[in-house]
C-alpha cells in the first residue's frame, strides 16, 4: 500500500469519541420526550460510517509502520497516574474493522427493523454508546481502560435487551445477563488488580513483558489468568456462565445480531487473545481453557439442536461457536482465533439479520418457534438464499469463510493438541451442521403454513446489508491462505491473515488431509440433517434410546438455569433474609432496643426510690451517716 | 420565604464551588484560614476555621446536597418555617464540622449537625417516626459522648492548654495512651459513618425521615463520622490507628458485605437505600482502614461521591413516595411508563451504586480496591463480591418497580415535577462529571490525605 492517505494511529480516539458524540446528543432528546424520526437516527449512522471510514486510514497507516502506541494522563489518585491509552496492532485493528462494519450494517438495518418504534432515540443512542465502549475496550493499551469498556458494553448490552421493558421476560433476561457476567467481571477485576499490584502497571503490553521476562511466580501467573479468564467466561458466554446468552435474544434482533453474535459475546475471545502470553506461561490454564472451550462447543451444538426457537439456535450456536474460538486460544493458535472471530461475526450477524427478516416478514417481535414456520424461501428468496450460504460457512462447507476459519482451528488442534480434542472437536464439526440443516430446512423448505402467506421479503434498506454479509461470507475465506499471495504475485510478501495477526511473515498451514476430513464430516452433518428433517427418517430404536437422556438434558438446558435459579432463590435470597433478620431482631431488638430496655428497666428500679416521703430519705441519709463513720472508724 | 431560602442555598453553593476552585493546588495545606478568634482564652478554644484537601469536596459536597435538599422540600407542609430553619441549623453544623481547626468547635459543631435530626424526622417524618428519631438521636449522642471523651482526654494529655488541631498535631503522644484514645474516636465517630454493628440508626432513621432530611443525613451527615476519623483520629493518633487498623478492616468488609445482604432482602425502598447506604460507607470506612495513599483518596473520594449518588436515591424514592404514598416494593410494577425520567434517574443512581464506570462511584471503590490491594488483597476480593451483591439487588429493585406491564393502579401517576426533575437531574451531571474527570477530586484530595499519610508513616 501507499503512504498517500496515513494518517498518526493516534487518531483512533476520534471513533469512540464520534460515537459518544452521537450518543450524547440522541440520549438527551429521548428524555426530552421526543420522538426521532428516521432522519435523526442517521446521525448515530453517520457517527459509525465515520468510524468505520477511520478504520481504512489508520489500517493503510498500520501497514505503513506507523506508531502503535499512544498514552495520555487521565488522573492521578494517592502518587499513582492513572492513563487512557491506545494501542493499535492487528488483533486491535480486526476489532476494530468487525466492529464499525457490522455495526454500520446493523443500525443501517435497524433504519428498517425499527421503523415506527416509540424510543428510537434511546434505541440509537445506546447502539452508538455501545459502539464506542466497544472500541474503547479494543483499542486501549490499559487493562483499566479495558474494564471500563468492558463494564459499558455490559451495561449497553443490558438496556438492549431490556429494551422492550414493558415485557417481564425482556427485564428478566436483561438482569439475568448483566448479573452473570458480573460474576465474570469479578474474577477480571480482581486479576487485574493483582497483575497491577505485581507489576506496577496498567499497561498491557508492560505486563506481558513482565510475564515474559519470568519475574512473576507461578502461582501468581496461574491465579491471575484464571481470574482474566473468568471474565472472558462471562462475557463470552462459555459454559458454566453462557445461560445468560440464549435469554439476551429478548432484545429486539439487531440487537442479537450485532451484540449477542458479532461483537461484545467475543469481547472475552478478544481479552485472552490479547492476555495470550499469560495464559502460555501458565500451561495448567491453558488446560482449562481448551476443557472450557470443548465442553462449550459441545454443549452449544446439543442445545443448539434440541432448541424451537428461531433465535436461540443460533444463540447456542453462537456459545457453541465461541467454544471453538476459545477452544483454539487454549492451543495457542491465535490467529485461527482471530480468523474465526471474524468470519463468524460476518456469517452470525448475517444469520441473525436473516432471522429478523423472518420476524418482520411474519409479524413477530422475538420468539417463534420454527416448527410453526416452512416453505419461507418462495416468499423471501433473497433472505433465504444468504442465510441459506451463511448456514453453509457455519458447517464449514468450502470454500465458505468458515471451512477456512474451522479448518484453521482443527489444524492447531492436530499440531499442538491430544487426538481426543480432535475427535470431539470433529463431533462438534459435525452437530453444527446437522443443527443449521435442521434450522434452515424447518424455516424455508417444506410447505408454506397458511398463516404465514402474507409473508413478504424485506425492504432494500434490510435485505441490502444481509446480502453484503453474504458476499464477504463467500469471499472472506480467501484471505487465509498464503497461496493467493502466489497468484497475485506477491510471493514472499506474505499478505494472508496469519502474517497480519501474527505481524510477521507466517502463514495458515493448510493440511490437505484434515481439511477434506472437516469438509467431510460437514457434508455428513447436511446429509444426516436432510435425512432427518427432510426424509422424515426416524433413528433406529436403539440409537434414539441411547439418545433419549441426551436429549432431555439438552432441551432441559442442562438443568443448569434451574440449579441457578434454585441457588438465587434458596442460597442467596435466603442469606439476604437471614441477615435482614438477624440485623432487625437480633442486632436491633437485642443490642440496641434490648439496651434501651435495660435503661428502662434500670429507671423503674430507681424511681421506687423516689418516694418523696421524707422519713424514707431521713432514714436513707442516717443510715449512709451511719455507715460513713463506721468505715472511717475502721479505717482509722 | 421558600425564595429566600433557595437564595441562600445557591448563595452558599456558589461560596463552596468557588471555595473548591480557588483552592490552590500546588500549595497544598490549610487555605482560606480565618483568624484566630479566642473565645474562651482560659481554655485556649478558639474559633478558627481553614479548608484542606480533604475538607474542600466535603464542602462542595455539602453545598450540593443542600440547594437540592431545598428544591426537594419545596412542598414542605405545615409550619415550613420551622422546617427550614432546623434544616439550615443541621448544614451550619456540617459546614462547622469540615472546616473548624479547632477541636471544640468541631464538636460544637458536631452536635449541632445531629441533634435537629430529632425534630426534622420527629415533627415532619413518616413512618415510625417516633422511633426513628429517638433512636437516631440517643444512638448519635451516646456516640459523640464517646467522642467528647477522646476530645478531653487528647486536651489534657497534651496538657499544651490548646484545642488547636495544628498546635496538637505537635504533641507527640505516646504509643499507650493513643492505643486507648484511637478507639473512642474510631467508634464514636464510627456511630455516625454507620459503622457496623452500630449502624441500625441510620436505616430507621431514613425510612422515618422526609425526603429532604434523609438526602442530608446519608448524602453529608453520615460523612461527617468518617471526616472525623481521619480529620481527629488519624491526624492525632498516627499510632493508634495502626493498631486498631485491622479491627477497622473487618468490620468495614462485614459493613460492606452485610450492609449489601440485608438490602437484598427489603420489602421498603427506603430500606433498601438505607442499607445500600451501609454498605457504601463500608468502602469509605474499608478506604480509610488501609492507611495507603490510594486507598485513603479513594475513601475521601467515595464520600463525595456517595453523598450524592444517595441524595438523589432518597430524592427519587421521595418523587415515588410522594404521589404514590407508599415505598413497598411489592406493590408496584412497570412504573417506568408513567414515570420515565424518574425510572431514568433511578437507573443512573443504581448504575453508580454498583460502580459502573463512567460515574464517580467506580473512580473512589476502584482507588479503595487498588489500596485494598496493596494492603489486604483478601478483603479487596470482599468488597468487589459486595459491589456484585449491590448489583443483584439494584437491578431486582429496577426489574420489579419500573420495567414490566404497568400495573393499572399506577396509572395516572405523574412523573416528577420540573422542579424535581432540574434538582436530580444536576445531580445526576455531577455524577457523570465525577466519573468522567475525576482529576480535580483526586488532585486536591491528595494534597488533603499526604500529610496524614505521612504522620501514619512516620510512626510506622
Amino acid at each position: 500500500m501507499s503512504d498517500a492517505g496515513a494518517i498518526g494511529l493516534h487518531w483512533a480516539w476520534l471513533a469512540p469519541a464520534a460515537c459518544v458524540g452521537a450518543f450524547s446528543i440522541l440520549a438527551p432528546l429521548h428524555f426530552s420526550g421526543r420522538r426521532l424520526s428516521s432522519k435523526g437516527a442517521v446521525l448515530a449512522v453517520g457517527a459509525i460510517g465515520f468510524s468505520f471510514i477511520l478504520f481504512w486510514f489508520l489500517l493503510n497507516s498500520l501497514l505503513n509502520g506507523a506508531e502503535r502506541e499512544f498514552s495520555v494522563s487521565w488522573f492521578d489518585a494517592g502518587g499513582d497516574a492513572f492513563n487512557l491509552g491506545l494501542t493499535l496492532d492487528p488483533i486491535a485493528m480486526v476489532m476494530m474493522g468487525v466492529i464499525t462494519f457490522v455495526s454500520l450494517l446493523v443500525q443501517v438495518y435497524s433504519l428498517g427493523y425499527m421503523r415506527g418504534e416509540s424510543r428510537l432515540a434511546w434505541y440509537f443512542a445506546v447502539h452508538s454508546l455501545f459502539a464506542a465502549s466497544m472500541l474503547g475496550l479494543v483499542l486501549t493499551n490499559s487493562l483499566l481502560v479495558l474494564y471500563i469498556g468492558w463494564e459499558l458494553v455490559g451495561i449497553c448490552s443490558y438496556l438492549l435487551i431490556g429494551f422492550w421493558y414493558e415485557r417481564r421476560s425482556a427485564a428478566e433476561a436483561a438482569k439475568k445477563a448483566f448479573i452473570t457476567t458480573r460474576i465474570g467481571d469479578v474474577g477480571l477485576l480482581v486479576g487485574i488488580l493483582l497483575l497491577y499490584k505485581n507489576v506496577g502497571s496498567f499497561h498491557i503490553p508492560t505486563i506481558l513483558e513482565a510475564v515474559e521476562a519470568g519475574g512473576l511466580s507461578d502461582g501468581l501467573l496461574t491465579l491471575s489468568a484464571i481470574l482474566i479468564f473468568l471474565g472472558a467466561m462471562g462475557k463470552s458466554a462459555q459454559f458454566p456462565l453462557h445461560v445468560w446468552l440464549p435469554d439476551a435474544m429478548e432484545g429486539p434482533t439487531p440487537v442479537s445480531a450485532l451484540i449477542h453474535a458479532a461483537t461484545m459475546v467475543v469481547a472475552g475471545v478478544y481479552l485472552v487473545a490479547r492476555m495470550l502470553p499469560l495464559f502460555e506461561a501458565a500451561p495448567a490454564v491453558s488446560e482449562l481453557v481448551i476443557a472450557i472451550g470443548l465442553i462449550t462447543a459441545v454443549m452449544g451444538a446439543t442445545m443448539a439442536l434440541t432448541s424451537n426457537d428461531l433465535k436461540r439456535v443460533l444463540a447456542y450456536s453462537t456459545v457453541s461457536q465461541i467454544g471453538f474460538m476459545i477452544l483454539a486460544l487454549g492451543h495457542g493458535a491465535l490467529a485461527a482465533a482471530m480468523f474465526h472471530l471474524a468470519t463468524h461475526a460476518l456469517f452470525k450477524a448475517l444469520l441473525f439479520l436473516g432471522a429478523g427478516n423472518v420476524l418482520h416478514a411474519i409479524g413477530e417481535s422475538s420468539d417463534v418457534d420454527i416448527r410453526r414456520l416452512g416453505g419461507l424461501r418462495s416468499r423471501m428468496p433473497v433472505t433465504s438464499a444468504v442465510f441459506i450460504i451463511a448456514a453453509l460457512a457455519l458447517s464449514g462447507i468450502p470454500p465458505l469463510s468458515g471451512f477456512w476459519s474451522k479448518d484453521e482451528i482443527l489444524q492447531a488442534i492436530w499440531n499442538e493438541g491430544n487426538p481426543a480434542t480432535l475427535v470431539i472437536t470433529i463431533s462438534a464439526f459435525f452437530l453444527s451442521a446437522l443443527y443449521m440443516t435442521r434450522l434452515c430446512w424447518l424455516v424455508f423448505f417444506g410447505k408454506l403454513k397458511p398463516e404465514n402467506q402474507s409473508a413478504h421479503e424485506a425492504p432494500a434498506v434490510m435485505s441490502g446489508p444481509i446480502a453484503l454479509l453474504g458476499i464477504l461470507t463467500l469471499v472472506f475465506g480467501f484471505t487465509a491462505p498464503d497461496w493467493l499471495d502466489n497468484v497475485l504475485g506477491l510471493a514472499g510478501e506474505a499478505t494472508g491473515f496469519a502474517s497480519f495477526i501474527l505481524d510477521k511473515a507466517d502463514s495458515f498451514h493448510e493440511h490437505v488431509v484434515l481439511a477434506a476430513i472437516s469438509s467431510v464430516v460437514a457434508l455428513a452433518g447436511i446429509a444426516t440433517g436432510l435425512l432427518l428433517y427432510r426424509q422424515g427418517m426416524k433413528l433406529p430404536d436403539g440409537v434414539d434410546r441411547a439418545l433419549a437422556p441426551v436429549r432431555t438434558l439438552a432441551s432441559n438446558k442442562y438443568y443448569l438455569d434451574d440449579a441457578y435459579q434454585w441457588t438465587i432463590d434458596r442460597v442467596v435470597l435466603a442469606i439476604g433474609a437471614a441477615t435482614a433478620w438477624f440485623d432487625r431482631h437480633v442486632v436491633n431488638n437485642t443490642g440496641v432496643d434490648g439496651s434501651g430496655k435495660i435503661t428502662a428497666l434500670a429507671s423503674r428500679v430507681l424511681r421506687r426510690h423516689q418516694t418523696g416521703q421524707v422519713s424514707n430519705y431521713i432514714l436513707v441519709i442516717s443510715a449512709g451517716t451511719l455507715i460513713f463513720v463506721v468505715a472511717i472508724t475502721l479505717a482509722a | 420565604m421558600k425564595y429566600s431560602m433557595a437564595t441562600i442555598a445557591a448563595v452558599t453553593l456558589a461560596i463552596s464551588i468557588y471555595l473548591f476552585v480557588a483552592y490552590d493546588n500546588d500549595l497544598g495545606g490549610y487555605q482560606f484560614e480565618t483568624e484566630k478568634y479566642h473565645w474562651l482564652p482560659g481554655l485556649g478554644v478558639t474559633f478558627h476555621l481553614a479548608m484542606d484537601g480533604i475538607a474542600a469536596p466535603m464542602v462542595l459536597l455539602t453545598g450540593i446536597v443542600m440547594v437540592t435538599a431545598v428544591f426537594m422540600a419545596w412542598n414542605t407542609e405545615p409550619r415550613a418555617k420551622d422546617f427550614f430553619a432546623l434544616l439550615m441549623a443541621l448544614v451550619c453544623g456540617v459546614y462547622g464540622v469540615f472546616l473548624s481547626l479547632d477541636l471544640f468547635f468541631l464538636f460544637f459543631f458536631y452536635e449541632l449537625a445531629v441533634v435537629p435530626m430529632y425534630l426534622l424526622i420527629g415533627v415532619w417524618g413518616s413512618t415510625r417516626k417516633e422511633y426513628g428519631a429517638l433512636k437516631l438521636v440517643l444512638y448519635l449522642v451516646a456516640s459523640s459522648v464517646l467522642v467528647w471523651v477522646g476530645l478531653i482526654a487528647i486536651y489534657v494529655h497534651a496538657d499544651m492548654g490548646t484545642f488547636n488541631l495544628i498546635e496538637l498535631e505537635q504533641a507527640g503522644f505516646d504509643a499507650t495512651f493513643q492505643k486507648i484514645v484511637f478507639p473512642l474516636l474510631m467508634f464514636g465517630f464510627g456511630v455516625l459513618a454507620g459503622l457496623w454493628p452500630f449502624h441500625t440508626w441510620s436505616p430507621d432513621g431514613h425510612v422515618a425521615a422526609p425526603t429532604s432530611v434523609s438526602m442530608l443525613h446519608a448524602g453529608v451527615l453520615m460523612k461527617l463520622g468518617a471526616f472525623g476519623i481521619i480529620r481527629v483520629g488519624l491526624d492525632l493518633l498516627p499510632q493508634g490507628a495502626q493498631d486498631w487498623q485491622l479491627v477497622l478492616v473487618i468490620l468495614a468488609t462485614v459493613n460492606v458485605v452485610y450492609g449489601a445482604m440485608s438490602a437484598l432482602a427489603q420489602r421498603d425502598l427506603k430500606f433498601v437505600i438505607g442499607y445500600s447506604s451501609v454498605s457504601h460507607m463500608g468502602y469509605v470506612l474499608l478506604g480509610i482502614a488501609t492507611l495507603h495513599p490510594q486507598g485513603l483518596t479513594g475513601a475521601v473520594y467515595q464520600m463525595f461521591s456517595h453523598g450524592i449518588m444517595t441524595a438523589l436515591f432518597f430524592a427519587l424514592v421521595g418523587v415515588v413516595y410522594d404521589r404514590a404514598h407508599t415505598r413497598d416494593i411489592s406493590v408496584f410494577q412497570g412504573l417506568s411508563k408513567r414515570m420515565g425520567v424518574t425510572a431514568s434517574f433511578f437507573a443512573v443512581a443504581g448504575l453508580a451504586s454498583l460502580g459502573l464506570p463512567g460515574l464517580s462511584g467506580f473512580i473512589a471503590e476502584f482507588l479503595v480496591f487498588v489500596g485494598l490491594f496493596k494492603t489486604y488483597p483478601v478483603v479487596a476480593v470482599f468488597g468487589i463480591i459486595g459491589a456484585a451483591i449491590t448489583a443483584v439487588y439494584i437491578l431486582r429493585l429496577i426489574a420489579k418497580v419500573f420495567f414490566g406491564p404497568l400495573d393499572s393502579r399506577w396509572e395516572n401517576l405523574p412523573d416528577a415535577s420540573n422542579l424535581e426533575k432540574a434538582s436530580m437531574l444536576s445531580l445526576v451531571a455531577v455524577l457523570i462529571f465525577g466519573g468522567v474527570y475525576p482529576q480535580p477530586f483526586t488532585r486536591i484530595i491528595d494534597q488533603g490525605i499526604g500529610p496524614i499519610l505521612d504522620r501514619v508513616n512516620a510512626v510506622a
